[in-house]
């Protein structure tokens, strides 16, 4: 069962762990609404995020796996073209619309 | 700033959107593994830093002209964080909020902050300030942190230290209010 009544350092160490595992919606949906109001005022906590996202970086960023960047370009062209044809079919002009109806 | 990157700028800010799209593979080459261990920093999960970076990517084809007179790369980092990155960072969270405790302003600043100390220092300079910073700590201070940043949980630090996970959450709180203290006083020195 959820801890419902962690202190700041818990919840910085749960954000923490939280950030380095990737799971940070479920650190998001853990908290309730004395936790959130506990963050709101504590400064050194909003201070330590800061930190421990260097630290993360630091730690593990180099073991981010990259993916194959072609593939990758592919998706990011695939991205353009939809907003380019979303893009045209937005100005096409009312009348016309209504000839191909 | 590399040439093959500046010519690549140069193309993405054209007006014609068929050269902003030429540009943008170059462009993509030169920077994808800056941005995503950048925006892996915000999300620690590299599936994610994908998709937002898949949309950063079509925002700058789309609106490019934040990157007109970009001087360095630590500019154009900024620059991409600070217009591009933090809007979808908070896209992603924005769906959730609905659900959360946390106010919308919090959890913006949570998930896609303002940008901080040394957020623009580079991979193997920000490590080494690090290290150089622990090697400051007290022994416990010290080993704690190390043992987090090797990945292990905070019950198996407190197996090593012979002590409590409680105890453990203490001592890693209080240790990184306090490396931030030094980087802070190290970057005040710095300026």
């Amino acid at each position: 069962m959820a801890n419902l009544n962690r202190e700041i350092q818990e919840l910085l160490a749960d954000y923490g762990v939280a950030l380095r595992d990737g799971c940070l919606p479920a650190f998001l949906k853990s908290l309730t609404r004395e936790e959130a109001r506990a963050i709101r005022e504590s400064d050194d906590f909003w201070a330590a995020t800061e930190m421990v996202r260097l630290m993360n970086s630091a730690g593990f960023g180099d073991k981010v796996v990259a993916p194959d960047v072609g593939l990758f370009i592919s998706r990011v062209d695939a991205a353009i073209v939809s907003r380019q044809k979303r893009a045209s079919a937005s100005t096409r002009s009312p009348s016309r619309n209504r000839v191909n109806l | 700033m590399d040439k093959r990157l500046r010519n690549a700028l140069k193309g993405l800010t054209s007006p014609d959107a068929e050269s902003r799209r030429r540009a943008m593979e170059p462009f993509v080459r030169a920077t994808f593994n800056i941005f995503i261990r950048h925006l892996y920093r915000y999300l620690g999960n590299e599936v994610e830093c994908e998709d937002v970076l898949e949309d950063v990517y079509a925002d700058i084809w789309e609106n490019p002209d934040h990157l007109r007179d970009i001087a360095n790369d630590a500019h154009l980092l900024r620059t991409v964080y600070l217009y591009y990155m933090r809007k979808r960072l908070r896209e992603v969270y924005r769906r959730m909020n609905r659900n959360l405790a946390l106010s919308q302003a919090d959890l913006e600043n949570l998930v896609a902050p303002e940008m901080g100390l040394h957020d623009l220092t580079e991979q193997a300079e920000l490590k080494q300030l690090l290290h150089r910073m622990l090697g400051k700590l007290k022994a416990r201070e010290r080993k704690a942190i190390e043992m987090w940043m090797q990945g292990m949980s905070n019950r198996a630090i407190a197996i090593q230290l012979k002590t409590t996970v409680g105890a453990v959450k203490m001592l890693e709180f209080r240790t990184i209010l306090k490396l931030r203290r030094m980087m802070k006083d190290y970057s005040d020195e710095e300026d």
